[in-house]
């Protein structure tokens, strides 16, 4: 049920921020993964690497706070009522497009993680890498 | 007379009652204030005499207190689903006596109570099928919604839709409140459910701008023959129970989530109905659902019970997949809506 999240900052090619995920990600924390995030970004943080390696379980409202992240991630307005729609758009069409963002990519996905992710196709708009030193090796 | 702990606002009330009702012709419901004054009725007259000992009676409490009760007489009223639909709904009036002078609370609550009455209480009587479901809103609005409903063309196949919109909160119950109609319509007037998902996926990519995603499944059953053409926009697999004792088996394929992409790339799926077969349609609010030491009841659990009561007609199916969640849940709320549909073809 717990959800952990530590911060931890290494250059690569560029300066990389990692953001591991440990415990479970529902219903009940999402939006405070949204909100940390947030606070990444507000200090300029530019890339994300999402550490999964820790993350047991996500529910569907885990899609929400991946989608949110993106968005934050590219100075979007985060989901809301009013906004999020369109600019996911715009990203969704880069993805048909043949790319995808770079600024959030995913390590270390277990499983059931990857099950969710490829069940409802989210898994289209990240880069994905088998654990943290390839990826920070890759970006 | 209420005791001044929160007024039930007779029109607003009237108004959900009406849509809520409208879904069963088997149930008639009254809100009755604590002098036992009806002040809603909402299908058919159950008369000014209506008291709380009439039938089936649960409690609508305001801030803590007794305010009033709900009232539902009819045939329909043994229904578990029916008994739990009322029972949201009388927290609901609650919620909205209680908001009423702050108006962000009160928008929550009336939102709230829309969405459980836009929840299908019940299938349509079908001949040779069994149509049963189960549905538990979740303390916060969440976004689930089903609909088991006869189309309008030859033969009145019966459609079938499952979804679940993500997240919680108002904009979930907003964006099910949209989406259901949409899918609704767009499974009546198109081709197969495939083409229905796609064009409700393009109506929600054009028109809504929400953070949000809908897992769906909609289905076309051909009653005559027991084809059932499927599509699946994200949401957890369909389970066939074979009547011939076979393995369970997962009606594996599908495209992505509604509303995130502009094409949902989602194959039909033919499944064959025989004689004694059973579907299992869920959300995610089933395996999900978490016990008091934290375990996620999970579909290991879910397999197990269907497994268990796999001869059983459909309505005892849902019942013991309702029962086993309630159980492993022990007194844990529910975190999120749980919903399950199972269609049973009767033997021969």
């Amino acid at each position: 049920m717990a959800l952990q999240t530590t911060v931890e900052r290494v250059d690569g090619r560029v300066p990389i921020t990692v953001l591991a995920l440990e415990g479970e990600l529902d219903a009940s924390n999402f939006e405070r993964v949204i909100d940390e995030v947030r606070g990444l970004y507000d200090a300029g943080d530019r890339t994300l690497l999402l550490d999964l390696s820790g993350l047991t379980f996500m529910a569907s409202s885990g899609l929400v706070a991946l989608h949110g992240i993106v968005l934050v991630m590219h100075g979007d307005q985060p989901p809301d009522l009013e906004g999020g729609w369109s600019a996911f758009h715009a990203l969704t069409d880069a993805v048909g497009g043949g790319g995808r963002q770079a600024e959030v990519q995913l390590c270390g996905a277990q499983p059931a993680v990857t099950r969710v992710l490829e069940r409802t196709g989210l898994d289209r708009l990240f880069l994905s890498h088998p654990d943290r030193a390839t990826a920070i090796a890759a970006i | 007379m209420t005791d001044g702990r929160g007024a039930l606002d007779a029109a607003r009330v009237e108004r959900i009652l009406a849509r809520f009702a409208a879904a069963s012709d088997r149930l008639r419901v009254a809100v009755v204030d604590m002098a036992g004054d009806p002040i809603a009725v909402s299908v058919g007259s159950i008369g000014d005499r209506v008291t709380p000992d009439d039938g089936l009676v649960l409690e609508i409490r305001c801030a803590g207190g007794l305010v009033g009760h709900v009232v539902a007489i009819g045939p329909a009223i043994d229904d578990p689903t029916v008994v739990s639909a009322l029972d949201a709904l009388a927290a609901g009036i609650g919620e909205l006596a209680e908001a009423e002078d702050h108006s962000l609370a009160s928008e929550l609550a009336q939102a709230r109570l829309a969405q459980r009455s836009f929840v299908s209480l019940r299938g349509p009587a079908v001949p040779g099928y069994d149509l049963a479901s189960h549905y538990e809103a979740a303390r916060e609005i969440g976004g689930d919604f089903f609909e088991l409903f006869q189309l309008q063309r030859r033969r009145r196949p019966v459609g079938i839709v499952i979804a679940d919109v993500t997240g919680k909160g108002i904009g979930a119950g907003m964006l099910m409140a949209f989406a259901r109609p949409v899918i609704h319509a767009a499974l009546d007037a198109s081709r197969g459910p495939a083409d229905a998902l796609e064009r409700t996926n393009r109506i929600l990519v054009d028109e809504i701008r929400s953070g949000l995603f809908i897992t769906a499944i909609a289905g076309v059953l051909d009653v005559t023959t027991g084809r059932l053409r499927m599509a699946n926009a994200g949401h957890e697999p369909p389970l066939l129970v074979p009547g011939d004792d076979g393995p369970i088996g997962t009606v594996e394929g599908g495209g992505v989530l509604l509303g995130a992409f502009r094409s949902l790339g989602a194959p039909e799926l033919d499944v064959r109905l025989r004689p004694g077969d059973s579907l299992v349609l869920y959300t995610d609010g089933v395996t999900d659902a978490i016990g008091p030491t934290g375990e996620r009841f999970g579909e290991p659990r879910l397999l197990a019970t269907i497994e268990a009561a796999r001869r059983a007609p459909a309505h005892d199916i849902v019942a013991a997949l309702r029962d086993a969640v309630a159980e492993f849940r022990g007194t844990v709320p529910p975190a999120d809506d749980v919903t399950i549909v199972v269609i049973g073809r009767h033997r021969a």
